[in-house]
């Protein structure tokens, strides 16, 4: 079985050349973001890059990532020196795009290695290969970096060549300070860190031991995993401290004003709940419930703005993270009973499940948290691959929202749709049967809801505008985040059971 | 918890090496042991191979094929925001505002100078559909005399949106069949030929021109391809119909007239002479003519009965021509007026021998001997001797031996003569000759490096001969990656030499692998050229013109090979060595 064919390399070469073509599409505020950073890190001394405010982009990426917005900016020097003003709010030249397109597409190249190295180091080499293919080719790579832009490419390049790492004893030190690395570049990715610290505890500080308490302290390798962790955050937030600024980069890095749900909705447990509080407000009058008349017309009011509840209670901040936490224990207790790598990255997925669900302020677009580990093992066997399914349907339709412009719509649909086929088709060739029996009847859930994805879609972008023109514009974003959260939460609760099932 | 495990499904048995084969060019043989595909593309379907279902394969391909027109739609078209006559896209544009808004017996006399109508009736209808249904979505875009040069995004949205779903209802079903046929009739399997497929409709010309250019090509090509299928199929009086509809459609089709025509008489009098099919033929012919007109005459009725006048309109040229003089009063003078009318328009004689700079042989010798000194009735003359010298082999093989498997390469022989040396020529014609060349990739041998280099070498010529075309409507990024993309997936020169390796079965000879890298090397050079270094004083075309010579003497090597094709696999001097080699082995 070697006949790995298309290989990593040709897929993305293909893959570039729409990356090419798309160009000229929609790019979101964030292209003036990363403009606005390449300036202000290129253009003011490093002392004043967390204090910049001209633009309403401020920097709020750890400092990893502002030094490689550096390092980017002398290249933007030689091919257009004219983006590099801190002042010339909204600069968009050709040049510009060309030069910040195109710095996407070659950062990418690290989520390739990376999966290179994944298919090379597994046994099944013909699921390996095709999981790669679905990571690299993924939908949500393509809206979120190459037509909305952002660096996730590069990012979750990081973050898989870090979890490949972890796959061997010899590299765990690495993939612990590797996973260190990405922490620094983007701080979204401390909702895994739980995993990654029971994991390397587990595996790499603690070793075996035949009697009570069953384990004895590697004390070398906490040394030397400590020394590598803490000259990773020395290297970043260390002349910030030396300045006395940590306490302006950690307020740029964790606003926490923001409110509970995102513009749009990211489909979580939270979307369900306000979807439940629309209801219950024409229900509330049957069912004798106190309605808050002011809460009504919230989340009719715009797209960006605070949700606030008119029938059920108001949630805070630290009741989500009570919940997150708390979802992600057991998972964690089960990772420190069996310290493999399956396991390990079943409880990443999980992690990033449970920050999804129940996380303050979650963007629709960390859903990738969840997609991108999971498809690592999703064709472990075909209870895995059932579990997935409804994620990878569910996952990529709630990212539409994030592109509504009509030159756009046949793009994130049609190569969505053909990601879909094409992958589900071949996964569900490859996969093989599971060593456990079924337990429930999650194949059939997976179908009906799958299948209820076209109506919703047709409505959401067709029938919705038709019918209502401008008017009711929540009711297509309410329902496909509804939608999308019980696509969601059914594929966690479907993964869950797996898991623990191991 | 007592269901059982999963039991995966059945699958069909096939036998794996009876799809990718090393003498169907699909493999590599450079590792005997490990079966590595030929070339990129193979490498794409290699999980299509073997008990994949067309129905899978084709929805797929034709959404990836899908979202490199779409996203090649994002960029530039001719004539954006270029004062004062804009380009093809807003002829197309001004197109379906007229016919929309001006009453029929209009549609042909109405102010040439800005981009008159001058196609055939299929064309006015299709911009009339076209323009009745976006002026419900929004009347400004097509508001009669007001809507001129508009660029409104939204507008340029809906444009794209009508050439992406007019190719995809009538070239992309009718190359899907015509395909098919042409495979099965040469015993090429079903695989092979998706290959051929994906091929076919990543060709970057088409793309480039339709959906970033902006043009309706693929319409009448889609309509040429269905007239090739039904040849195929064994169904010459369709062909009549879909070949009508192509010349319908857009004159060009006229390319592919003699070797259709050729063949049709070819299979009434071989082997034996068949008066009711040629008869049927003609008849069908006529009739497809009279219902192709038919709207438009029924149009100029009622515009009459209606009581808009004829009578103030010129006569055209081709009736004072033909010496014809018509009572203005007679009842059928309104129809006659209007036909002759659009003939006159459609065919526009007043015009130069060549537009711009075209890679054909006028241009050529006109760069070393200027042709302007000779009287234009003269040039013309020399141009339909010249044409009818060149199309006569391929079609006399063609009406000799009117066998389906050589329509397509009749066809494309013919197209080139017309390309090379007949009057009047764009350099968006090559798209004619080029379309039955790339289809002989799904015949017997296609992926093989014998035919996929010379059908690879004719495409990338003729795309880089429409560069200087594609940089004025700035989609040089587009053609750049298109072009750069199918040479890639089909293991082709600048990007990959594949075809051109030692030891691959049906392997080219020595000459032609000389030629064929020389004309790509030609091909970068002048790309660095064009880029880096400034024409020289008081020749500021030197670099087009340049680019026409080499495209030309390309383009002729197309001719000669695919008329020696032709010749060799018609067998019309008896067995070719080569065939009788294979068969005493």
């Amino acid at each position: 079985m070697t006949e790995l064919y298309p290989s990593i390399f040709q897929c993305a070469i293909v893959a570039t050349a729409l990356k090419v073509l798309l160009f000229p599409a929609y790019k979101s505020t964030d292209f003036e973001v990363h403009r606005n950073w390449l300036a202000l890190t290129h253009s003011l001394p490093v002392e004043k890059w967390y204090y910049e405010n001209t633009s309403e982009w401020t920097l709020d990426y750890p400092p990893f990532f502002a030094y490689f917005e550096w390092l980017m900016s002398q290249a933007a020097a030689f091919f257009e020196p004219a983006l590099l003003n801190v002042q010339s709010l909204g600069y968009a030249s050709w040049q510009t795009i060309y030069f910040q397109r195109t710095t996407v597409i070659i950062t990418e190249l690290v989520l390739a290695y990376a999966l290179h190295r994944y298919v090379k180091d597994s046994k099944q080499k013909a699921t390996a290969h095709a999981a790669a293919l679905s990571v690299l080719l993924s939908p949500g790579l393509l809206i979120i970096d190459h037509i909305h832009f952002q660096y996730n490419g590069f990012m979750y390049g990081i973050l898989v060549l870090s979890l490949v790492l972890a796959r061997n004893n010899s590299t765990l030190l690495l993939s612990g300070i590797l996973f260190a690395v990405l922490l620094c570049f983007k701080h979204i990715y401390l909702y895994l860190a739980p995993a990654y610290f029971v994991y390397l505890l587990r595996a790499y500080c603690l070793g075996d031991q035949r009697s009570f308490p069953y384990f004895r302290v590697r004390f070398f390798n906490c040394v030397k995993l400590g020394v590598g962790i803490v000259s990773v955050f020395a290297a970043a937030f260390g002349p910030f401290a030396l300045w006395g600024q940590l306490e302006q980069v950690f307020r740029r890095l964790f606003p926490f004003s923001r409110g509970l749900c995102h513009a749009y909705w990211a489909p979580n447990v939270w979307a369900l709940y306000s979807f439940s509080d629309r209801v219950l407000i024409y229900a509330a009058p049957y069912l004798g419930l106190k309605v808050d008349p002011e809460a009504v017309n919230s989340v009719t009011r715009g797209l960006v703005g605070d949700t606030s509840f008119a029938v059920l209670p108001e949630v805070v901040p630290l009741t989500c993270f009570l919940l997150t936490l708390g979802f992600q224990i057991p998972f964690l207790v089960r990772l420190l009973l069996n310290p493999r790598w399956e396991t390990f990255i079943g409880a990443i997925t999980l992690c990033g499940y449970a920050s999804f669900l129940f996380g303050w302020h979650v963007h629709e677009k960390a859903i990738l948290l969840v997609i991108i580990p999971f498809s690592l093992i999703a064709l472990r066997d075909r209870r895995y691959f059932s579990a997935f399914k409804p994620l990878a349907v569910s996952g990529h339709v709630s990212l539409f929202p994030l592109l509504f412009t009509a030159a756009e719509f046949p793009v994130k649909t049609v190569y969505t749709i053909l990601w879909l086929v094409a992958f589900l088709l071949a996964f569900d060739r490859l996969a093989p049967a599971s060593p456990h029996p079924r337990v429930f009847l999650f194949d059939r859930f997976s179908f009906f809801y799958i299948a209820l994805s076209i109506p919703l879609i047709a409505y959401c972008s067709l029938v919705h505008g038709i019918v209502f023109g401008d008017r009711y514009e929540f009711l297509p974003l309410m329902f496909t985040s509804s939608y999308s959260a019980v696509g969601v939460v059914g594929s966690w609760l479907g993964f869950s059971f797996v898991y623990m099932d191991l | 918890m007592a269901s059982p495990a999963h039991k995966p499904r059945r699958r069909r048995k096939i036998e794996e090496g009876s799809l990718a084969h090393i003498t169907h060019g699909t493999v590599d043989i450079q590792h005997s042991d490990v079966r590595k595909p030929a070339f990129p593309l193979v490498a794409f379907l290699w999980p299509a191979k073997g008990t994949v279902s067309q129905w899978v394969t084709i929805p797929l391909v034709l959404m990836v094929v899908g979202l490199f027109r779409w996203t090649t739609g994002l960029w530039g078209y001719s004539g954006f925001q270029s004062p004062p006559m804009h380009g093809d896209f807003e002829a197309q544009r001004h197109w379906m505002e007229i016919t929309k808004h001006l009453p029929v017996s209009q549609w042909y006399f109405y102010d040439l100078d800005w981009w008159g109508l001058d196609y055939p009736p299929l064309t006015a209808y299709h911009s009339w559909l076209l323009g009745t249904i976006g002026s419900a979505i929004n009347p400004q875009w097509f508001a009669l005399y007001q809507s001129r040069a508009i660029d409104d995004p939204s507008l340029k949205i809906y444009m794209r949106a009508t050439v992406f779903f007019s190719e995809y209802l009538i070239y992309v079903p009718a190359i899907i069949v015509c395909l098919r046929r042409y495979s099965r009739a040469e015993k090429v399997n079903v695989w092979e030929a998706s290959i051929a497929l994906v091929a076919v409709l990543m060709q970057p010309a088409n793309m480039l021109i339709d959906h970033g250019h902006f043009q309706y090509n693929t319409v009448m090509l889609g309509f040429a391809v269905a007239s090739i299928s039904s040849m195929l199929a064994g169904r010459p009086l369709w062909s009549c119909v879909f070949f009508v509809g192509a010349l319908g459609f857009k004159q060009m089709a006229l390319f592919y007239a003699p070797a259709v025509f050729a063949y049709l008489l070819g299979i009434c009098i071989f082997p034996k002479i068949n008066v009711v099919r040629f008869l049927a033929i003609a008849l069908v012919t006529l009739a497809s003519f009279v219902v192709l007109y038919l709207p438009f005459i029924a149009g100029v009725v009622y515009d009459t009965y209606d009581g808009v006048s004829q009578k103030s309109f010129p006569t055209p040229p081709l009736l004072t021509y033909l010496r014809v003089s018509l009572d203005e009063n007679a009842w059928y003078y309104p129809v006659v007026l209007q036909v002759a009318q659009s003939v006159h328009r459609i065919f526009p004689f007043s015009r130069g021998l060549f537009e711009d700079k075209v890679a054909n042989i006028w241009c050529s010798i006109h760069t070393f001997h200027k042709l302007h000194q000779y009287p234009s009735t003269l040039l013309q003359r020399a141009a339909l001797g010249a044409t009818s010298l060149a199309i006569a082999p391929p079609c006399l093989i063609i009406f000799l031996k009117p066998r389906k498997e050589l329509v397509p390469l009749a066809l494309a022989t013919t197209s080139w003569a017309f390309f090379l040396c007949s009057y009047q020529v764009h350099e968006k014609n090559v798209l004619l000759p080029l379309l039955p060349m790339t289809l002989l990739l799904s015949g017997k041998g296609g992926l093989l490096p014998s035919i996929r280099a010379w059908v690879g070498l004719a495409n990338m010529i003729g795309v880089w001969t429409m560069f200087p075309l594609l940089k004025r409507d700035e989609l040089r990024v587009p053609y750049f990656t298109l072009s750069l993309l199918w040479a890639y997936l089909l293991g082709l020169p600048p990007v990959s030499f594949s075809a051109y390796q030692e030891g691959t079965s049906g392997g080219l000879n020595l000459v032609t692998k000389i030629l064929h890298l020389n004309i790509y090397l030609a091909m970068v050079g002048w790309h660095v050229v064009e880029a880096f270094i400034a024409t020289p004083e008081g020749k500021p075309d030197l670099w087009v013109v340049a680019n026409a010579v080499i495209g030309c003497g390309g383009f002729g090597l197309c001719y000669l090979w695919c008329l020696w094709t032709l010749l060799w696999k018609s067998e019309l001097f008896g067995k070719s060595p080569v065939a009788r080699k294979n068969k005493t082995q």
